[in-house]
């Protein structure tokens, strides 16, 4: 894909003195939702704020669209950034908040009013539009700091955290709002420590750990490149699953298959998963098995997550 | 409730902005933007409170004086007043409310938005961080000369007035063109001390000790060398003022610098000292937490 649709990395670090920031990260990162995820102090806030000029890169360069935060006046039109930060100016309304900052964007007034009720209405916050932000809860905070990332209608959003303090109808909202603006062919780049919501929003997700980069791309791609290493695991919910088990262990495959504790099922751990689908319809016709269930266990962020950084390759 | 129902704009808004009107006239909107911002938040909300608290503590000097003669029964003289006003001006309007005004603006302009974690909302809009600079510095300046000459106008009134030739003084001696000359170097002060401590601020954490600093160069002038007076802001600023006072028995006495060197002097040095707090600005990186 051309570089002036994406976000470039390019054999970036970012040191703070002695400590390491981010290391040698080189990354192409693609419209639609991107998760960042790693544990605290992985460099998923670094990553965000020298994508965004706010961290300067000790080596190596950043590029948004082809655009460098060097050129602040190009790049912010086309980016909007709900950092992790939790401060407001004092004594602002949430509209006046919003409307402010758009007007710095250069927006006339009655353009700015108009952009600043849509972004409002957009995080479901026309009635507390007229409070004190300082008034606000948590979740309201972190709502009205992504109208303003929206306000200005920005091609790239990147959000640090953008779920924490959102209760859970809130964060299905939130979600979904994502997935609208991903759909409309924005760069949604989300960062989150709750690895199902991750699982459920990203298209691709980087996986950060001490300021490296561990994995990058769509977290079914990452996971079939582990599957050497990491075997793939999958539950099957069947008739006869010793019968099951006794055909899929002939093949090389199969690494183990052990029947599930309740005897109701069979655990297979394949390295190659497609091939394994493939075997299992074949044994389930010859055999007319009755298949209730057929659902991976390891294939979702939080097993990624597990695998290459938690559990230093044990099973999740 | 997040509402699904608005149509989503790729970059519809905000990336046509500019080709609406004249790159200056984005600049220009952008810069007044900032300027009422800057007002908003941090001049008409309590935090203007100390500002407008110290330029009206010389308004106490003429109502004490105006007491102290109603009970002595003497009503003042012009040229008393003028002495006395200038020693008010010089030693208390330019040396210390100014000077401390001037610390309280200047020196928190980038400070606060650090200390208020909200710099990188202003470091996130299309608004290039020199350009951030100069209109959170020219805010200053306004408020600080409107505020300060309100208080030096007020206070010149009051000397001036009360007394029996006081309004023939100024509107038919020289007392007009004093007033003048004072709201002139008031001006200047703003722009000069202003300067400084934004550069003050730009470049170390607490302003204050450095302010500190000044502040002592700034009383001491007068018994510095000619070569070293030259290097302080109070030098040129007394030179532009009416009515030269007596700088003490230790004074070391040199030659006033002319209006046409004290002025562009100023104004250079002032515009050296914002270019270096914009390129400062401009490397700054925003990391809240080491604060």
């Amino acid at each position: 894909m051309n570089a002036d649709r994406q976000v470039v990395f390019d054999n970036v670090s970012k040191f703070y003195g002695e400590v390491l920031g981010i290391n040698r990260v080189s990354l192409s990162v693609p419209p639609g939702i991107t998760g960042l995820v790693g544990p605290n102090g992985s460099g998923k806030t670094t990553l965000m704020n020298l994508m965004v000029g706010l961290l300067q890169p000790t080596r190596g360069s950043v590029r948004v669209l082809g655009m460098s935060a060097d050129h602040p006046e190009e790049l912010f039109r086309h980016v909007g950034y709900a950092t992790q930060y939790d401060g407001f100016p004092p004594g602002f309304t949430g509209y006046q908040f919003i409307e402010s900052y758009l007007r710095i964007h250069g927006f006339e007034k009655t353009e700015a009013e108009a952009l600043t009720w849509k972004a409002i209405e957009r995080v479901g916050l026309v009635e507390a539009a007229g409070r004190k932000v300082a008034g606000y809860s948590k979740g309201m905070r972190q709502r009205i700091k992504l109208a303003q990332a929206i306000a200005h209608q920005p091609s790239v959003l990147v959000l640090d955290e953008p779920l924490n303090g959102l209760d859970p109808m809130a964060r299905a909202e939130v979600i979904a709002l994502f997935r609208e603006l991903a759909d409309g062919g924005l760069h949604v780049i989300v960062s989150s420590h709750i690895l199902h919501e991750v699982d459920l929003i990203s298209d691709q997700v980087v996986l950060l750990n001490g300021g490296y980069v561990v994995a990058e791309g769509a977290i079914s791609g990452v996971r079939d490149e582990m599957e050497e290493e990491h075997p793939a695991q999958v539950l099957i919910r069947c008739s006869r699953p010793s019968l099951l088990a006794s055909r899929v262990f002939e093949h090389d495959h199969v690494v183990e298959a052990r029947i599930h504790d309740d005897g109701k099922g069979l655990l297979v751990r394949t390295r190659d998963a497609d091939k394994f689908y493939l075997l299992l319809n074949q044994v389930v016709l010859d055999n007319d098995l009755t298949v209730e269930t057929v659902m991976p266990t390891d294939s979702d962020v939080n097993a990624v997550y597990q695998y290459l950084i938690v559990g230093n390759g044990e099973k999740p | 409730m997040v509402s699904q129902s608005t149509s989503v704009g790729k970059s519809s808004g905000n990336a046509g902005i500019a080709a609406r009107g004249t790159a200056a006239s984005l600049r220009r909107r952008q810069v007044l933007a900032v300027v009422r911002l800057e007002l908003r938040k941090s001049y008409f909300g309590g935090r203007g409170v100390g500002l407008f608290l110290l330029a009206a503590m010389p308004l106490a000097i003429p109502i004490l004086i105006l007491i102290a003669r109603a009970f002595r029964g003497v009503e003042g003289e012009t040229a008393e007043t003028t002495t006395l006003f200038a020693g008010l001006y010089q030693y208390f309007i330019l040396h210390f409310v100014l000077f401390l005004g001037c610390v309280l603006v200047f020196g928190s302009v980038m400070r606060r938005e650090v200390l208020d974690r909200t710099l990188h909302y202003y470091f996130l809009t299309p608004l290039r961080r020199e350009l951030l600079v100069v209109a959170k510095y020219a805010t200053g300046v306004v408020v600080t000369a409107a505020v300060f000459c309100a208080s030096t106008l007020a206070t010149f009134l009051l000397m001036y007035l009360p007394e029996p030739g006081g309004s023939a003084f100024i509107v038919q001696g020289p007392g007009f063109g004093h007033l003048a000359a004072y709201l002139l170097v008031t001006v200047l002060g703003c722009i000069g001390y202003g300067a400084m401590f934004l550069a003050f601020g730009s470049f170390v954490r607490s302003p204050i000790i450095p302010a500190l600093a000044l502040f002592g160069w700034e009383f001491l002038h007068a018994l510095l060398p000619p070569l070293l007076k030259q290097i302080s802001v109070i030098h040129y600023l007394l030179s532009l003022c009416p009515v030269p006072l007596s700088q003490g028995p230790l004074a070391i006495l040199s030659d006033a610098p002319s209006p046409w060197l004290a002025i562009p002097g100023l104004l250079i040095l002032s515009g050296v000292l914002v270019t270096l707090s914009a390129w400062r600005a401009r490397k700054m990186e925003v990391a809240y937490e080491e604060d």
